[in-house]
């Protein structure tokens, strides 16, 4: 067995062994490279510093643990604005395994920013549905949602005062980790009750909403762990997703030496094996 | 009989769906007051749905346990999990946290469920990089196309690839929002014209594997 | 023993033992996997009860008297009516009105949303080619909104939808377009593989990065003590020969 062929068909674990490393010691030895900021992001966080205090902001978690490492930094960063921005700030979830997490996050963030429940913010919960959940909040949101996730009934929350449905939001991001999400979000929701919208998503799903972006259907779109890293040195208040960067790079810069290293033997072994059969 | 299992379906399934196509178009109160209703409805029954999917998971592992089949001991962890989850879940009243104390229900969820689900889906960092070694070649013009976009992108979504190459980060923005979009925008097109050729299929009863259940 | 430092302990086995399946498959991968499966079982039973029945049906009926919401309740249990075989095609009533009325919804909505809009947006920006002031071409690549940028995005959708259009023969100049078509395909595919791949080392991030916080002596330091015991068990069923080999695929 030639180099190449040896290389080409190593033991997996040790690859494995690789990436554990390149993301580890840049956790364990962190070194703050800057961060660009992209328009795509800078869309979502633009629009909520140009809302007025007390206006509505809607935050759909929909997501559950499997994606939490990129959509909860994401939902930190989002909570700490509008709170910042003294909006009212109404959240809610369509995935059902991630209600307890969205539960926590935004109890967290709202303690941390001395804001009162029910007066400043609240948690509707989860509901069944998906799309069903969208039109019924667009009809009546109490309909939707007859009592928050506390079981306080939604028509006697301060925070709710003059919202009976989704026209009366100001703006409202939805971080999808699939279906239900933005998609879903913009064609049952923004599409016939007309108010502004921004995504977040994971890095899988995002190359596939640029086309909602580029037509203007969302105004901003934050994309994995990365625009979740913008969002955090926009808002200046840098969390897991800046310290995550570090190992990011390096894993990605272990990937590409990884397939550029792959390609080079499988080249060689082309090359040999061609002029093999020149020379048979 | 015959109209009571399967005609009588197919009529419910055109009279639904030619109404609520046609509801988008009527502004009226009484319409928007239907779709209220309806909609509600639809979130009750999708509860009923979820219990659906878990039956089948239910009887598959208590035959395994009963006929003591290879790996029943496994299946009895799954049912010690889920039964034990239900017990711990009915108690706190479905809360994880009552005046920020958390329940048991809540460490079951914080200390359990979270980092099960996330280890599940972390591992598959390392599959798509053992898989990117293995079958990652440049085997045709292609080939080499997606391999170069695909390298392109990963150096300019990192800080130290823009550090590196800061052309990278220029270029990748290009071709997500212009290359990239105009594909998904084709995609995303061609997939909806599919989707609502089947939604018609369906209304008009050309399409029934949907019904399911029973002979006929 | 706080509650919390018992949890740090349980998470870090768990997580533990799942990446136990790097090194291969084992008893106590399948352990965490089948304990995975029935925790977020139990946990989506116990909120559709306490969604569903308590706050959508129970408390609507008993304290605004929304009897009709019995209605809904009668169809879902049509639908379980699936699993007694004599009764079975009871069931296709309730998905008769799910999926009619899902697609009786889904039609209006899509073609507004994801066909108008998505081609209005392709042609829009070319009529900006002709303004008042004659023809005018921006040709900043970087600002996706300039007009080359447009021109490239036409070519773009038009090549890939013609593409996919399998009922004439791609010969000839339908040849040429096939292959732009594809062209642009692989450039989206590579960019999209790029992005699954900031993904997945996100959540692996996630993970390590939990680990090293329970690694911390308020915790009693869990990851290390149980990266021992994993690596030690691992190498005890190593040894008893109950592994499968190496996948070395």
């Amino acid at each position: 067995m030639t180099f190449a062929e040896r290389m080409l068909t190593i033991d997996r674990r040790i690859i494995f062994l690789v990436i554990g490393v390149c993301t580890l010691l840049p956790l364990l030895y962190p070194v703050g490279l800057p961060i660009k900021i992209s328009s795509e992001v800078r869309g979502v966080y633009d629009h909520i510093e140009s809302l007025p205090e007390h206006s509505v902001f809607l935050l759909s978690i929909d997501f559950d643990p499997a994606s939490k490492p990129e959509l909860y930094p994401q939902a930190i960063a989002l909570l700490r604005h509008a709170f910042k921005k003294q909006l009212r700030v109404i959240t809610m979830t369509l995935w059902v395994s991630g209600t307890g997490m969205a539960d926590q996050l935004v109890t967290q963030v709202a303690k941390e920013m001395g804001k009162e429940y029910g007066q400043d913010y609240a948690f509707l919960g989860w509901s069944p549905g998906g799309p069903a959940v969208i039109i019924n909040m667009g009809q009546d949101l109490s309909s939707a949602f007859p009592s928050d996730y506390s079981g306080r009934s939604t028509k006697d929350l301060p925070v709710l005062d003059g919202v009976r449905s989704l026209k009366d939001i100001t703006y409202m991001v939805s971080l999808g980790a699939g279906k239900p999400g933005v998609e879903e979000w913009y064609v049952f929701g923004k599409d016939k009750y007309k108010f502004e919208m921004g995504g977040g998503c994971t890095g899988v799903m995002a190359p596939g909403l640029y086309p909602l972006l580029r037509s203007g259907q969302i105004n901003g779109l934050i994309g994995g762990l990365r625009g979740a890293a913008e969002y955090e040195s926009l808002i200046d208040q840098k969390g897991k997703a800046v310290a995550g960067m570090d190992a990011q790079s390096a894993t990605h810069v272990a990937i590409i030496v990884l397939v550029i290293m792959c390609n080079v033997f499988y080249f060689s072994l082309r090359q040999a094996s061609r002029s093999q059969g020149h020379i048979g | 009989m015959i109209f009571l299992r399967r005609q009588l379906p197919l009529l419910i399934t055109l009279v639904t769906g030619l109404l609520f196509a046609g509801q988008y178009y009527v502004p009226h109160p009484a319409s928007e007051q239907m779709l209220t209703s309806a909609t509600k409805w639809l979130q009750i029954i999708g509860g009923f749905a979820l219990i659906l999917g878990v039956t089948s998971l239910f009887h598959q592992h208590a035959v395994k346990i009963t006929r003591q089949e290879a790996g029943w001991g496994y299946s009895l962890v799954l049912y010690a999990g889920m039964l034990g989850t239900i017990a711990v879940g009915l108690w706190a009243d479905g809360k994880e946290a009552v005046d920020g104390a958390m329940t048991a229900f809540g460490w079951v969820y914080n200390f359990m469920m979270v980092p099960l689900q996330g280890t599940m889906f972390a591992i598959l960092a390392f599959f798509i990089a053992s898989a990117a070694y293995r079958s990652f070649r440049a085997r045709s013009r292609e080939a080499a196309v997606l391999l170069v976009a695909a390298v392109i992108v990963m150096m300019g979504r990192v800080p130290l690839g823009e550090y590196l190459i800061p052309l990278s980060g220029d270029v990748s923005s290009w071709i997500l929002n212009v290359l990239n979009s105009s594909v998904r925008r084709a995609i995303l097109i061609g997939v909806s014209l599919g989707a609502i050729a089947l939604s018609f299929k369906i209304i008009f009863g050309v399409e029934r594997s949907y019904l399911g259940g029973g002979k006929e | 023993m706080d509650a919390t430092v018992f949890g740090a302990w349980v998470a870090t086995g768990l997580t533990l033992l799942i990446f136990s399946f790097l090194y291969k498959d084992n008893p106590l991968f399948k352990l965490a996997e089948h304990l995975y499966v029935g925790v977020s079982v139990g946990y989506t039973i116990v909120k559709t009860y306490d969604t569903v029945i308590v706050h959508l049906v129970v408390k609507p009926i008993m304290e605004n008297g929304e009897i009709a919401l019995l209605i809904p309740v009668a169809i879902g249990m049509l639908m379980l009516a699936r699993y007694v075989p004599k009764a079975a095609w009871m069931s296709r009533y309730a998905f008769a009105f799910i999926v009619g009325m899902g697609a009786g919804l889904a039609i209006p909505r899509t073609i507004s949303s994801f066909i108008l809009k998505q081609i209005e947006d392709t042609v829009r920006p070319l009529l900006s080619l002709a303004g008042p002031d004659g023809v005018t071409f921006s040709m900043n690549l970087l600002n996706p909104a300039s007009n080359l940028n447009a021109l490239i995005i036409l070519l773009g959708v038009g090549s890939v939808l013609f593409y996919f259009f399998f009922s004439i023969e791609h010969s000839g100049t339908g040849k040429a377009v096939a292959r732009t078509g594809v062209i642009f395909l692989m450039i989206s595919f590579g960019a999209g593989f790029g992005y699954t791949v900031m993904a997945r080392m996100s959540l692996l991030i996630g993970r390590l990065t939990d680990l090293i916080e329970f690694s911390d002596a308020s915790y009693g330091r869990p990851t290390i003590w149980l990266l021992i015991f994993v690596v030690a068990a691992l190498f005890f069923l190593a040894r008893r020969g109950h592994a499968h080999p190496p996948d070395t695929h």
